[in-house]
Parts: C-alpha cells; sequence; structure tokens
C-alpha cells in the first residue's frame, strides 16, 4: 500500500496539479479578459469534430497535431493512442518498435501511402526512423482498415499503421508552397527540412520532402544497481541521417490518378547498446541505406468497376560494426542488403449499392544476401490472394474477407523452410441501434506472421532448415464508439471502448544454447491477451478567442504466457507488457497561441517471463510541455512552437539496460512560402 | 464551470490508473546471511540484461538465498557471470561482459575487490579461473592469461595464449589453457597453450581438434580437453594430454557438451541432455544414462559433483530466460532434491569441498 501511494504521489500527484493549474489558468484569464475588454475578433474555426469510428477501431493524428505531442517521428505521434506500447531503446537514435495490443512488432504493417514498408529480415519496423516530414495524417487501425478496396497486405497483418503523405492541392493563383522549417534543441540536435509542393499543369503536380538531421544524441541518465548512483552522460549517440522523398502526381479526376514515389533514405549513427555494469565501453555502429521506389495507379470505370495498382521496388543495405568484438579481424564488420519486388492488383465492385465485393492480389519477392560465413542467402515468393465483401443492411454492416497466402523459399545453401498455405478468415459486424452517433462493433480476425529471415537463417549453421511454421494471431473484440456534437459550449465528445480476447500460438521462440552459434529457434509459445482500449476526446468551441482540448486513452492488457502449465511462469505476464497505460494530452488555444500537455502513465513491467523482484522494471509517468505559436509575417504563415519534454526529468527505461533521456528541451520554426 | 469539468474527467482518469496500477513490493533481503556449508550457483543471466546473480544454497537450514551478491553488496554482479571457484578465504567470480573478478567473502558473499579486466577501453572479457601457489590465472577473450596476486589482488602480468581462451587447468605444475577461437567462428582455434607458471611464459603449444573449450585434470597424470568442433562436419572431440611428456596420448569424438572430472569420474552432458559417467582408471564411460529415476531436466547446463558423497549436481536452464534449477542426485542417480535458482545457472562452487 506504501509503494501505491509512492507511486501515487510521484508520478501523479504533483503533475495532475500541474495538469489543473495549466487548465485553470486561461479560465482565470478568460474571467479577467470579460469583466475589462470588449470582445477579440472572432478567428473562423473549421469544424473538427471526428468522424465515427468506422467496424474496425481506429485512432488517428494528423499534421496538425503533431506539435501537441512533441513529436519528431511516426513513434512519438502514436505513443498516446489506446493498445499501443512503443518499445524505445531511448534517444535520438534508439530503435522504436511498436506493439499494439499485446502482440510483437511483426503482427503490425506499417503502411505508407498503401503500401507495406516490408522487412523480412526482421520484420521489425524501426518507427524512429520514420520522420514525420510530408505525413499527413496516421491511422492505427486495429484488424485492418475498413475499406476494401486495398492491397491483400492490409488484410495479412493483426493492426496496421497507415501513413498518408500530403498530397499537393494547389491552384493555378499560386502553383507552388515552399515550407521551410529547423527543429534544434537537446541532444545536440539540428534538423532543416523543406518541403516544396509545386502544381506543373491542371493533371501534374509534385512534392518533394527532405531533411538532415545531425545530432550528438548525448543525455544524463542514472544507472541503479551497480552501487554507483551517480549521473552519467550517453555516448555513441551521435546520429547523421538525410532523407529525400519525390513524389508525382497525375490526377484526371477523381476517379483516374497515379503517384510516383522516390524515396532515399541514408542514416549513420552510433549504438549506444546496453548500460554494461563496470563496462562504459561501446563502439557498435549502424549504416542504413535505403531506397524505394513505389507507384499507384487507381481507375473507376463509368460501370462501377474499380481497380487499385500498387507497385514497390526497395533496396535496404545495412551495415553494422562492432570493433570491441574480440575476433581475429578486430571487429564485427556484417553488412545486408535486402531487396524486393512488390505488385498488387485489387478490384471492386458494387453488386448492388449497399453490397460491395472486392479481390486482390499481391505478389512480392523478397531476397536478402549478408556477408555471414556459410549464409543460406534466402529469397522468397509470397502470393496473396484476398477476396472482401462490405454488406450494408439498414442499421447493420457486415463486413468479410478471406485471405490466402502462399510463401515459398529458396536458398543457396542448406535446405529451404517448405512452402506454406494458408487461409485467414476476418469478420467484422457493426450495428447503429440508435442513431448514427452510436455504434456497437464485433470482429473476429485470423492472422498470422511468416517466419523472418533471421529466425529461419541466421547462424543456422547446421544446414538445417529450423523449419519454423507461422506464428498465428487470433483477434476477438466487441465495442461501442460514440460521438456526439453539441450546441453549447463544448464542441463534441468522442469516446470508444473496445474489449478483446487474442490468442497467440505457434509463438516463435529463440532458445540459445550455451554456444551463441547453435541458437535454436523453434514454434513453442502460446500467449492470451485480454485487454481494453478506451479513448475519449473532447474540446470545447472557440470562446473569445480560447479552445480547450482533452484526449484520454487508456490501456488494459493482461497477456499471459500459457504454453506449459509446469512451466514456472505460467499464467504470468509475458515480458515488456504494462497491465495498464494512461495517456492524455490537453491543451489550451488563445488565438494563434497553444499550450499542450501530454503526460504518460504506464504500470510496471518485467523484462524476462518470470514476474519476480529480479525481472521488475518500474512504472514510469513522462510528461511533455508544447506551447506553440502561430503568425503571419508578411502575409507568410509561420509557427514557432518550444517543447520540454520528460518535463520533471523522470529517470526510467522502457527497455532493461538502456536508460531513457531525463528532461530535453526542442525548439521548432516553420515558414511557409 | 467547463473547465471545472474537464479537470473532472483529468482526475478520474488519473484515479482510475492508480487503482488499476497496484504493483507487489519487492522483495528486499536485509539480514546478513553466512552460508558455512552448501553451495553457490553462478547464474548467468541474459546478455546485456545486467541480471547476473549469485545463488547460495544451504545444506543445514535447505534454503536457497538468492541474488546474495546484491544483499550484501547493494549493488548487482554485472553482466554473465562465467565462473566461480574459492581459493583459501576468498571466493572469486568471473563476470564476462562487465569484464571484472569480483573478490568476495565466501561465506557472505561480502566484496572484497573488484578487478577490472580492461586494455585500455577494451574490455578484456574473462571466462574463467584456475589457482596455483598464491596466483589466480584467468583466461580472457582478448587472448590473455592475467596472473593474480590472491594476496594484493592485483594483475601482476598477461600472458598471451590463443585467440578466445575459454577453460584452464592446473596439473603437474603447469597452467594448460583451451583456446577455441569461438569469435572467430568458422575459423576456430584448435591449440593448448602449457604456461609454466614459474616463468609465466608458454612453454608448449598442443594442437587439438577445433574448438577446444572445457579442460580438466584427473590426478593420475591426465588433462582431458573437450573440443566442441565446428558443429556440422567436424564433431566434439575429447583429447586426453599427458602432463609429464605434455603430449596429445588419444583423441577421440565424444558427444558431450560439458565434461568436468571430480575425484574418479567425468561427468557430462550430451547433445541430447543425458548425463553421463566417465571412469578416468578405465578411460571409457561407465555410465552413459547416469540419471536413474525418470527425472527430467529440460536443458542440462552444468555439471559438478561433491567428491566427498559422490552427489551429482546439474542445473537446468529451462527456456534461457526464465528461472533455473538445481537438481541433486546421490551417487546412484536418484534425485535427492531440486532448488529454483536464477537465470541460466552456469556454475557450481561447493563450500568445504
Amino acid at each position: 500500500m506504501a509503494i501505491i501511494l509512492q507511486y501515487f504521489l510521484k508520478h501523479i500527484w504533483h503533475k495532475s496539479k500541474c495538469l489543473l493549474l495549466i487548465l485553470l489558468l486561461p479560465s482565470q484569464l478568460f474571467a479577467q479578459k470579460k469583466d475589462t475588454t470588449k470582445n477579440l475578433k472572432e478567428v473562423k474555426v473549421s469544424s473538427s469534430i471526428p468522424k465515427l469510428q468506422g467496424v474496425t477501431p481506429s485512432q488517428s493524428i494528423s499534421s496538425s497535431d503533431f506539435d501537441r505531442y512533441s513529436a519528431l517521428t511516426v513513434a512519438d505521434a502514436i505513443r498516446d493512442f489506446a493498445g499501443v506500447n512503443i518499445k524505445d531503446y531511448g534517444g535520438i537514435g534508439g530503435i522504436k518498435t511498436v506493439s499494439v495490443r499485446g502482440f510483437g512488432a511483426n503482427h503490425t504493417a506499417i503502411l505508407y501511402d498503401g503500401v507495406e514498408i516490408n522487412d523480412a529480415e526482421n520484420g521489425q519496423i524501426d518507427l524512429g526512423k520514420l520522420n514525420l516530414n510530408g505525413v499527413q495524417q496516421i491511422t492505427l487501425y486495429n484488424a485492418q482498415p475498413d475499406n476494401i478496396l486495398t492491397p491483400a497486405r492490409s488484410f495479412a497483418s493483426a493492426s496496421v499503421i497507415a501513413i498518408k503523405t500530403i498530397h499537393p492541392n494547389l491552384t493555378a493563383d499560386k502553383p507552388y508552397q515552399i515550407l521551410l522549417g529547423l527543429n534544434g534543441g537537446s541532444f545536440g540536435l539540428l534538423n532543416p527540412y523543406l518541403q516544396w509542393q509545386q502544381r506543373l499543369s491542371n493533371t501534374w503536380s509534385f512534392v518533394v520532402n527532405s531533411y538532415l538531421e545531425n545530432a550528438n544524441g548525448h543525455y544524463k541518465y542514472k544507472t541503479n544497481g551497480d552501487g554507483t548512483d551517480t549521473t552519467q552522460t550517453r555516448t555513441n549517440t551521435d546520429v547523421s541521417d538525410q532523407e529525400v522523398d519525390g513524389a508525382l502526381y497525375w490526377a484526371k479526376n477523381d476517379s483516374n490518378k497515379f503517384n510516383l514515389h522516390i524515396n532515399y533514405y541514408n542514416s549513420d549513427r552510433g549504438l549506444p547498446g546496453a548500460v554494461i555494469y563496470y563496462n562504459p565501453f561501446s563502439d557498435e555502429r549502424l549504416w542504413n541505406r535505403d531506397v524505394f521506389l513505389q507507384s499507384g495507379y487507381e481507375h473507376t470505370w463509368d460501370d462501377g468497376i474499380h481497380l487499385l495498382l500498387n507497385t514497390k521496388l526497395s533496396q535496404e543495405y545495412t551495415h553494422y560494426t562492432d570493433k570491441y568484438f574480440l575476433n581475429n579481424s578486430g571487429g564485427l564488420n556484417d553488412q545486408y542488403t535486402q531487396r524486393e519486388a512488390y505488385q498488387s492488383v485489387a478490384l471492386a465492385y458494387h453488386l448492388t449499392s449497399n453490397w460491395e465485393t472486392s479481390y486482390a492480389a499481391d505478389v512480392s519477392f523478397s531476397k536478402l544476401d549478408a556477408n555471414l560465413y556459410n549464409y543460406a542467402y534466402p529469397s522468397r515468393f509470397t502470393l496473396l490472394n484476398a477476396l472482401a465483401s462490405k454488406l450494408t443492411l439498414n442499421k447493420w454492416l457486415f463486413q468479410g474477407n478471406l485471405l490466402n497466402t502462399y510463401v515459398t523459399e529458396q536458398v543457396r545453401t542448406g535446405k529451404p523452410t517448405p512452402a506454406e498455405t494458408v487461409f485467414s478468415p476476418t469478420l467484422m459486424v457493426s450495428f447503429q441501434p440508435f442513431n448514427p452517433n452510436l455504434q456497437l462493433r464485433a470482429f473476429y480476425k485470423d492472422s498470422f506472421r511468416e517466419p523472418t529471415f533471421d529466425e529461419q537463417y541466421y547462424f543456422a549453421i547446421n544446414n538445417i532448415s529450423r523449419n519454423i511454421k507461422p506464428e498465428y494471431a487470433k483477434q476477438y473484440d466487441l465495442g461501442i464508439t460514440y460521438r456526439k456534437a453539441f450546441s453549447n459550449w463544448l464542441d463534441y465528445v468522442s469516446f470508444s471502448i473496445d474489449g478483446y480476447y487474442n490468442m497467440v500460438t505457434n509463438k516463435i521462440v529463440a532458445i540459445p544454447n550455451q554456444n551463441p552459434v547453435i541458437a535454436s529457434i523453434i514454434n513453442l509459445g502460446k500467449v492470451r491477451i485480454e485487454g481494453a482500449d478506451i479513448s475519449l476526446k473532447t474540446q470545447t468551441k472557440v470562446s473569445n478567442g480560447w479552445r480547450e482540448m482533452l484526449s484520454v486513452n487508456y490501456t488494459y492488457q493482461y497477456a499471459v504466457d500459457v504454453t506449459n502449465p509446469n512451466d514456472s511462469y505460467y499464467k504470468q505476464q509475458i515480458p515488456y507488457t504494462p497491465k495498464n497505460t494512461l495517456a492524455l494530452n490537453a491543451g489550451v488555444d488563445y488565438n494563434q497561441m497553444g499550450l499542450y500537455y501530454n503526460q504518460v502513465l504506464s504500470s510496471s513491467r518485467y523484462f524476462l517471463s518470470n514476474s519476480n523482484s529480479a525481472n521488475y522494471i518500474n512504472g514510469y509517468g513522462t510528461a511533455d510541455l508544447s506551447f506553440i505559436y502561430k503568425l503571419t509575417v508578411g502575409n507568410k504563415p509561420l509557427v514557432l512552437s518550444a517543447h520540454a519534454d520528460n518535463l520533471f526529468n523522470e529517470n526510467y527505461m522502457i527497455v532493461r539496460s538502456f536508460p531513457m533521456p531525463g528532461r530535453s528541451f526542442l525548439l521548432s520554426f516553420q515558414i511557409t512560402i | 464551470m467547463k473547465n471545472l469539468k474537464l479537470s473532472a474527467l483529468l482526475i478520474t482518469a488519473s484515479l482510475s490508473l492508480i487503482l488499476a496500477s497496484c504493483h507487489k513490493d519487492k522483495d528486499v533481503n536485509t539480514a546478513p546471511i553466512r552460508i558455512t556449508d552448501g553451495f553457490y550457483i553462478l547464474n548467468q543471466g541474459g546478455l546485456n540484461a545486467n541480471n547476473s546473480s549469485l545463488s547460495a544454497y544451504s545444506f543445514t537450514s535447505k534454503q536457497v538465498t538468492p541474488d546474495i551478491f546484491r544483499s550484501a553488496n547493494n549493488r548487482g554482479l554485472g553482466d554473465t557471470g562465467n565462473d566461480i571457484e574459492i581459493y583459501g578465504a576468498k571466493m572469486y567470480i568471473v563476470v564476462n561482459v562487465s569484464s571484472t573478478i569480483e573478490v568476495v567473502d565466501p561465506h557472505t558473499a561480502k566484496s572484497i575487490k573488484q578487478i577490472k579486466l580492461f586494455n585500455d577501453t577494451t574490455a578484456r572479457e574473462p571466462r574463467d579461473v584456475a589457482f596455483y601457489k598464491g596466483n589466480a590465472y584467468v583466461t580472457s577473450y582478448d587472448g590473455t592469461v592475467a596472473v593474480i596476486d590472491t594476496a594484493s589482488l592485483t594483475v601482476t602480468k598477461y600472458i598471451t595464449v590463443g585467440r578466445n581462451p575459454e577453460q584452464l587447468v592446473v596439473a603437474n605444475d603447469k597452467i594448460y589453457v583451451a583456446n577455441s577461437g569461438g569469435l572467430d567462428y568458422p575459423n576456430y582455434d584448435n591449440t593448448v597453450s602449457v604456461i609454466d607458471p614459474v616463468s609465466g611464459t608458454v612453454t608448449k603449444t598442443l594442437t587439438v581438434v577445433i574448438n577446444p573449450q572445457n579442460i580438466t585434470a584427473d590426478a593420475n597424470g591426465n588433462v582431458y580437453v573437450l573440443s566442441a568442433g565446428n558443429y556440422t562436419s567436424i564433431p566434439s572431440s575429447l583429447a586426453i594430454i599427458d602432463d609429464n611428456a605434455d603430449v596429445i596420448k588419444s583423441q577421440t569424438n565424444f558427444d558431450a557438451s560439458t565434461f568436468t572430472v571430480v575425484g574418479n569420474n567425468g561427468y557430462f552432458i550430451t547433445s541430447l541432455g543425458k548425463v553421463g559417467i566417465y571412469n578416468v582408471t578405465t578411460q571409457s564411460v561407465s555410465n552413459a544414462a547416469f540419471v536413474s529415476d525418470g527425472t527430467v531436466i529440460t536443458a542440462p547446463f552444468a555439471i559438478t559433483a561433491n567428491a566427498s558423497t559422490g552427489e551429482v549436481f546439474v542445473t537446468d536452464a529451462k527456456n534461457y530466460t526464465s528461472d533455473g534449477q538445481v537438481f541433486v542426485f546421490d551417487k546412484t542417480g536418484k534425485q535427492e532434491y531440486v532448488i529454483t535458482v536464477g537465470i541460466n545457472p552456469g556454475k557450481i562452487a561447493l563450500i568445504n569441498k
């Protein structure tokens, strides 16, 4: 009980007091103003009432809100979402992966303008690598997007994070728009960026997004457990990134359009590694050089046939070095090149006005080369076929799809994994019992993830295929979503609650041997997840320039290992999964100014399978404060913002041995020409 | 008014989290514990997790004291404890990734000194320790054997041996070092360095099957070297060295992942997880399936025996990420008791052995 109280005091009390202060402050000012000044100039605000969620739970954030969350990367932008658990290794260059509703990162597909960012090597996308420059909106869908005209890959994961980039929307009067910005602050961060939108003709336009990011990445941290209790500085954390994304758009009209993306990303960073007691030296480095070409074509014919084509070619080069590795050649020097070719065809047709059906076929070919001894050089051919249907009957909506996956692999040495055919069904239903503002929904979804090339072939030196089967995920969800616009001071309230029950079977588990070289990986685990996601979002109308907004997301996850009753960790919480997470964002706008407070609270976790004190990681609470000022200088819109992240300098870690940064500051400047 | 409403919402939300985020108090052992009979288990922990720990078991109380090093010293052992030995009135714990030798009191685990093994900013990564005439000899992955004066607890010399040496053993007034070259996969080392402790130099280098890791000696003038091979075309193999002439007497394929001689027996674990006994007098396997009562050991990890009672101690690493166990068998292979220890129990040190 004392601990609870302590937790209360330390993590919540002074923070919520502070929160109250922030929220109360404007009202005091407001009250004073009312007495002394006349009405302020009314500011035109377009309605921002969120749409009612679809048949699957979804949460969105758009570019106008990124500043409220002090977000520079996709990982920062989505960390408040219900059901989301970001595994963060800390700092500017620290890897950040996402787990949704208790599933491993490999079960979440990241779509970039509708096309998956695939990683056949280890299946985990570093969301910290995905800069928000050029991003219009990010949406997390549990199960899948509710649109059925989509590549088959969108149906293939337990959840989907869809990243939508900015599309040009310019007129002939002003055929261009240039956005220049600079982020800088703690960690020695200097991050200039540029966005150039250009209208070329009635049908053609382009957008170029690019940025440079440089940082020494240094931050202070405290080690617990080595008896020192002194503050140290995290080193070997330097980051140097560059990215250019060029997108060309052609649109004859809404039903006949084409786009082409060319993206180049280059990164050179130090990996500070785990904080090892008594051994502060680390010299691991990672280089990434990624290129992709992506195109999409969409056409709707007069007879109602709707076609969507997507193509992607990508190459990802990774170079890892560790000079402290005590081999004869003076360290580790591993290089990997991953290539993929992907084509998707999707067709949709309205059989009747309330019944739409679609078919999608995706083919992909991935290949991994590595400079490892006796490496398998695996390549994988995947064919996905998805048949989907959506039927609306009065207040009911029924949607379902059946996905067929065929995977086959080839290797240069050793034996490939046998070919596999899997059928995965999804069923969804929603019902609006009283009015269109309230919806009940339910879904069942079957999905799986392929074993990654690393799991199958990394140091598979016996040249015997590990023969790993896919890892299966089953989801059941039941939820209510509600939204209401008000005619009084309150603008709207939107609320949703979902309860879910998930099962992971054939979980892929690495079992290291005494010699790391003969690590074996097998399908062993079974995990059961019972959880709830609750979201609340509300804001007031603008009144005398003032507006207040609040969003709260709460996640409950009881995720336990149910592999074998004889295991000492049977029915214990799986590693790195907090039972309770609360994320809160509250703010006020006053004319062109905004002040926002973001709070993430996470309960304790265990870093290994046994829920015992040796594996315990403390819960944490971090708060960020953002101030935004929008002004116009010589008819050029300007945005200035200042952010204090981890405002209360909480000393915490998400991943064992990887301390997170304390308080840090970020200043941003942006001008639109 | 509207602010009050929002504030009320905030408070409710915060409170709901507090109510839901109840967590258990951590177990904290504060009373000093003195272990006078029994054994220590050095748990490696997981890589990068700084969770190597020392468990102590007392024959008298039949109790396990978990993480006794932390409770005695208010700090952790660090990352991957690899070897533990008692010599005289001190116990030596070799911690690989942290690159330290923790010298502690063998009854309380109270720290006497922490010796750091670094070559400028390069961690030497120590692996194993053996003793001879007041000196501790410690192999490190950087290809050295450190000589530590057990009185002053300072490193007096580094002797260069082969690549990535693993275990070492003292026999016939000499020190034998197994050079694995394990970090140079697939180009393993295949040598045993013979050190003359008086001059502190390597006097002879013997060639064995590639990837030698375990080295142990009997009282009859034999040094046993177990090579792991390359896990594919070259199987594991046992070399026997005559410690007089320092020549290889025999080299035979031998299915074992670890091999330890105590008294007249060599105790080993096979690739299929069976516990076997090798008779050093007849130089043949005397019992290929020692466990006689059907006890199932999920992942046998380390093995040792009590010379006086003939009891055999086998650690079980389970799934290598959860708490391990130690099974104790009588000399006929029947389980006497089992205790739960830390993660990856890799080495046992008997007190008063």
